[in-house]
């Protein structure tokens, strides 16, 4: 592909806030869109407003949970953290998505080779 | 709980939080727009700039907006919920035709359930007892000559075959209960008031057998069987009436005929006996003490305990599991052929074997022939009222959904997916049919009790749960056939219909046209079918009350006196002499007598074998000439307002030391005499004993019911006959005959406080209730043809008025062309008098094919009655010409000019 930016996959939207609630703790969305921003290095670009949507649905399964809080700059904001069925789930996935990408490496290697 | 389970209550839970949700979305997505353009300004952008950076970065707001609506609640309520509000709105915007509908419905469908109800209870619901199908009424084909028989002849046994039964047969159990009275009441006391209950005198195991569970407290035993102990089980409605539900009603008193029971248990809620259409109030074990034989009979004719030729006990079998209902039969039929003659006489070879048979335990037992005839033939006939009330009011939803063909094209252009639409269509039929059937739930509730009571059944008939699933599967099946016949009209306009003119779409397709006609003709074809039949069953009914009864019932009080302190011959006689006598004393009473069977109840003795002046009657044998018989008390043609066409009345100088006499009616003496003057002549017994003089001729009068021929009958003074153990007093007073039950009730108190008026009413009512199922199934039938004629006149009315509506352009260019006002009526008329005439032309066949059906309820009527069939059609002819009056007069009205700049 010509492009040097990927669209954002919806599962893996919900993984990487999931991880990133798990490594950081309790965020506000902005939060959360800039921690994605920085760690994907500018190859993944997104409509930080889906990151809404996604949260929406973590909650509905609860995985996740919010609360009101104050932001850094003294602003009333919504905090997301993660749930003990969020961090299970976070686990499950993790081993999921390691499985499915080496053997999906695994295949775009083979075919390199033929 | 699952991912999907979560989901689900989030969403459940956030379709009440609407307005909140979206409100903190805005906050969030305000802020974090906030925060971006912070950042962006913070790497040197301008403020304009760093905004509408933030404002791309972040995406489109109302997009996401309702992206995050969508997905935080469930659609599916949100659109139903707006499907049953439009589809209220569109109810209400037509009134009438949502009243009409309703109605149609409830009256439909609420006589379904009403007659399903009665229909069930009284021919498909079982006893409530344990494993049912192991249980059965037994029943025989007869009994022995020299038997004496009460009650039923097929289901009256003797106590040795109930004994040899019991004890030979190989069955798990066989239970056996007899009423203690003809009307199956007992005089009873609770407190201090005595009064009259149903009750059964039962074996030790009749609850065990049956499997009837006890609400509180025990069933009887075996030992309460052998020992006759002074106990009863009460019902649990009994409980509920008499003791208030009183948790301490075991061990309580009940005073049965004035001796002491004590009660040991209640009956489990629902259970009601096995006498059918009385539900019993209470048990007792079989008692020996000669007040309680059975039937309530004299003692004096012997017990049924120890004389061993009656045969008045009912029994029930239990059939071991395993064995079949064929083996248990053929076992018990062999043990019934070696002991049916026992204390009769010896079995000669020759003599009739009579066969057992096994009835399923109905709540009903025997209720096989005319009433279960009548309710199946009402059961059709609100079936065809159903099928026309449903055709009409699909027409009516037709009518009124090609009017709005323009808004669902318009919708379909508009982008509504037909799924869409079909939806909101069933929407409103399940709304249209969920209003009336909760109408007609509340309908046949009353119905089935006015049922009931003009049936004469006590016992409980309201709807079960199985009543209740029929109703709901009609309703279903309605909602769907509503909702789906409009369907095709409504998908068949398509988007184009919005651009085309009115006068294309005036034009009604003729397929749709023959389809609406193919309806109106049948709903006058079954219209004719119900009319015919009403007219036939109310012929019957005039035909029942105008036939003369040859009496006066009017004015006469009728109640039974069953004196319980009085035993003997002598004692019991005096007593009633005593009775009359003081009776004859209150004021304003004409005169007073006595009957042991009432006249009308449809009780009769019969009896055969008389010999007139020691020779055979008439040249007949003695044997062949049979007659009825009733015992009366002085002053009885009198008092029943009978003529006396010679001879005398009874009167009190007819007294047991004075010659014995007797009265017999005009057939008797015609017959058996051979002459009208048969006063003075002598009939006695075929032995030649027991002289006894005929004193006077009266005329024939109908004695059991209103629909017999005259019989030959005969009537003796109880002054003159045995004990007597109760006999129905005849009073005829002035006005209105229950207006004088308080004093009579007084005056009996007097004489014993224990003592009850046995069924107190009036003699009329006693001739109105022996015909009452009649008058029950006529005037239900007339209900049911006037319900489907008025059926029929809306829906002809609507058809036909809707048809000229749409057809007033083609009517203005016809008039504008020169055609006449009449010639516009005649045309909407002959359309309409064309429909009524095949209607009609298909009916007759069918209404005679139904006729012969009805040909056994009918009385004085033949099925092919001219005067009904000229009625079903007269009437069906004028209600169409009715109906196509309004709008052939609308057509007649149109106006040329604005007909057609509507165009």
């Amino acid at each position: 592909m010509a492009a040097d930016k990927s669209e954002v996959l919806q599962g893996t939207l919900d993984l990487m806030i999931l991880k990133t609630l798990q490594a950081l703790g309790p965020l506000h969305g902005f939060g959360i869109a800039r921690r994605i921003e920085q760690l994907s290095e500018d190859v993944l670009t997104l409509n930080e407003g889906t990151v809404y949507t996604s949260l929406l649905r973590l909650q509905q399964k609860n995985w996740i949970i919010s609360e009101w809080g104050v932001s850094e700059n003294n602003r009333r904001a919504r905090f997301y953290s993660i749930t003990k069925r969020g961090m299970k789930q976070l686990a499950v996935e993790t081993e999921n998505w390691e499985r499915i990408s080496a053997v999906i490496g695994h295949v775009l290697a083979l075919e390199a080779k033929v | 709980m699952s991912d999907r389970a979560l989901t689900f209550l989030a969403k459940l839970k956030a379709l009440f939080a609407q307005r909140k949700a979206d409100s903190v979305l805005d906050d969030e997505m305000r802020l974090h727009l906030e925060m971006l353009a912070e950042k962006f300004e913070r790497e040197g952008m301008g403020a304009k700039e760093a905004a509408r950076a933030s404002r791309r970065q972040f995406g489109d707001t109302t997009l996401l907006k309702q992206r995050q609506r969508e997905l935080r609640t469930t659609m599916f309520f949100a659109n139903v919920w707006r499907d049953v509000r439009y589809g209220a709105r569109q109810l209400l915007k037509t009134p009438v035709f949502t009243i009409v509908c309703v109605l149609t419905l409830s009256l439909g469908v609420g006589a379904n359930t009403a007659v399903f109800s009665v229909m069930h209870a009284v021919l498909i619901k079982m006893l409530p007892v344990q494993d049912a199908s192991h249980v059965f009424y037994l029943h025989t084909s007869g009994y022995p000559d020299g038997a004496s028989q009460t009650g039923d002849p097929s289901t009256s046994f003797s106590y040795p075959v109930y004994r040899a039964l019991r004890e030979q047969a190989g069955l798990q159990d066989v239970m056996a209960f007899i009423p203690m009275s003809w009307s199956g009441k007992t005089p009873v006391r609770v407190g201090t008031v005595p009064e009259e209950a149903a009750g059964d005198m039962v074996s030790g195991n009749y609850f065990s057998g049956l499997g009837v569970g006890m609400k509180m407290g025990r069933g009887f035993v075996q030992k309460d069987e052998d020992d006759h102990a002074p106990v009863t089980v009460i019902s649990h409605g009994f409980w509920v009436s008499h003791y208030g539900s009183s948790r301490d009603v075991v061990g309580k008193t009940l005073y049965i005929k004035s001796f002491p029971f004590t009660i040991v248990g209640v009956a489990m809620n629902g259970f009601e006996g096995t006498e059918g259409s009385l539900p019993s109030d209470f048990w007792i074990p079989l008692q020996s003490r000669p007040e309680f034989n059975a039937w309530g009979a004299p003692a004096e004719q012997g017990m049924y305990l120890t004389r061993l030729n009656l045969w008045d006990m009912k029994l029930m079998v239990r059939t071991a599991s395993g064995v079949s209902h064929e083996q248990a039969l053929a076992k018990a039929q062999g043990i019934f052929e070696r002991v049916a003659y026992t204390g009769i006489r010896q079995k000669h070879a020759g003599d009739e074997t009579y066969h057992l048979s096994f009835n399923e335990a109905k709540q009903f037992d025997g209720q096989g022939d005319a009433f279960a005839r009548s309710l199946k033939m009402l059961m059709a006939m609100v079936g065809l009222v159903l099928l026309i009330a449903m055709s009409n009011v699909v027409m009516l939803l037709m009518a009124r959904n090609s009017t709005r063909q323009r808004e669902f094209s318009l919708r379909l252009a508009l982008g509504a997916g037909r799924k869409e639409i079909a939806r909101q269509l069933l929407t409103e039929s399940l709304l249209l049919v969920a209003l009336g059937g909760a109408a007609a739930w509340i309908f046949a509730l009353g119905a089935t009790r006015a049922l009931g009571s003009w049936a004469q059944i006590e016992s409980n008939l309201q709807p079960d749960g199985l009543v209740l699933w029929f109703t709901l599967s009609v309703l279903l099946l309605l909602a769907l056939v509503f909702g789906l016949a409009p369907l095709r009209a409504a998908m068949s306009s398509g988007p184009e219909m919005v651009v085309r003119s009115s006068a294309t779409v005036s034009q009604a397709s003729s397929q749709k046209v023959r389809a609406g006609n193919a309806v109106i003709v049948t709903q006058i074809a079954m219209c004719v079918v119900l009319l015919v039949c009403a007219g036939l069953l109310l012929g019957t009914l005039r035909n029942l009350l105008k036939t003369p009864l040859g009496q006066k019932p009017e004015g006469l009080l009728v109640f039974g006196i069953n004196p319980q302190n009085v035993h003997g011959k002598e004692e019991s006689i005096a007593f009633f002499v005593a009775l009359q006598q003081r009776l004859r004393t209150i004021p304003g009473v004409e005169s007073v007598s006595m009957a042991s069977e009432r006249p009308g109840s449809g009780w009769s003795s019969n009896d055969s074998g008389v010999l007139v002046d020691g020779h055979k009657p008439n040249g007949l044998e003695p044997g062949q000439a049979s007659y009825r018989k009733n015992t009366v008390g002085a002053d009885y043609f009198r008092t029943m307002g009978v003529q006396v066409v010679q001879g005398r009345d009874f009167s009190d100088a007819d007294s047991g030391s004075a010659p014995r006499v007797l009265i017999v009616n005009e057939t008797f003496a015609k017959k058996y005499v051979g002459t009208l003057n048969a006063v003075g002549h002598v009939l006695s017994d075929p032995t030649g004993h027991e002289t006894v003089r005929i004193v006077g001729v009266v005329k024939d009068h109908k004695y059991t019911s209103i629909t017999e021929e005259a019989m030959p009958m005969l009537w003796t003074v109880f002054t003159q006959e045995g004990a007597v153990n109760q006999l129905n007093i005849e009073m005829r007073v002035p006005g209105k005959p229950m207006a004088m039950l308080p004093t009579v009730r007084k005056v009996i108190t007097q004489i014993d406080p224990d003592m009850p008026l046995l069924e107190p009413m009036t003699q009329s009512a006693i001739f109105e209730q022996s015909i009452a199922q009649q008058a029950l199934f006529a005037r239900l039938a007339g209900c049911f043809g006037v319900l489907a004629v008025v059926l029929i006149a809306t829906g002809l009315y609507g058809t036909l008025a809707y048809r000229v509506s749409r057809r007033s352009a083609e009517i203005g260019v016809r008039m504008a062309l020169g055609a006449q006002r009449l010639q516009v009526v005649w045309m909407v008329l002959r359309g309409s008098l064309v429909l009524t005439a095949t209607g009609v032309a298909i009916g007759i066949p069918l209404a005679m094919a139904a006729g012969r059906g009805l040909e056994s309820s009918l009385y004085g009527m033949k099925s092919l009655d001219v005067a009904s069939y000229m009625f079903a059609i007269l009437g069906v002819a004028l209600v169409a010409l009715l109906a196509s009056a309004v709008p052939a007069g609308r057509a007649a009205r149109v106006d040329p000019l604005s007909a057609l700049r509507l165009e």
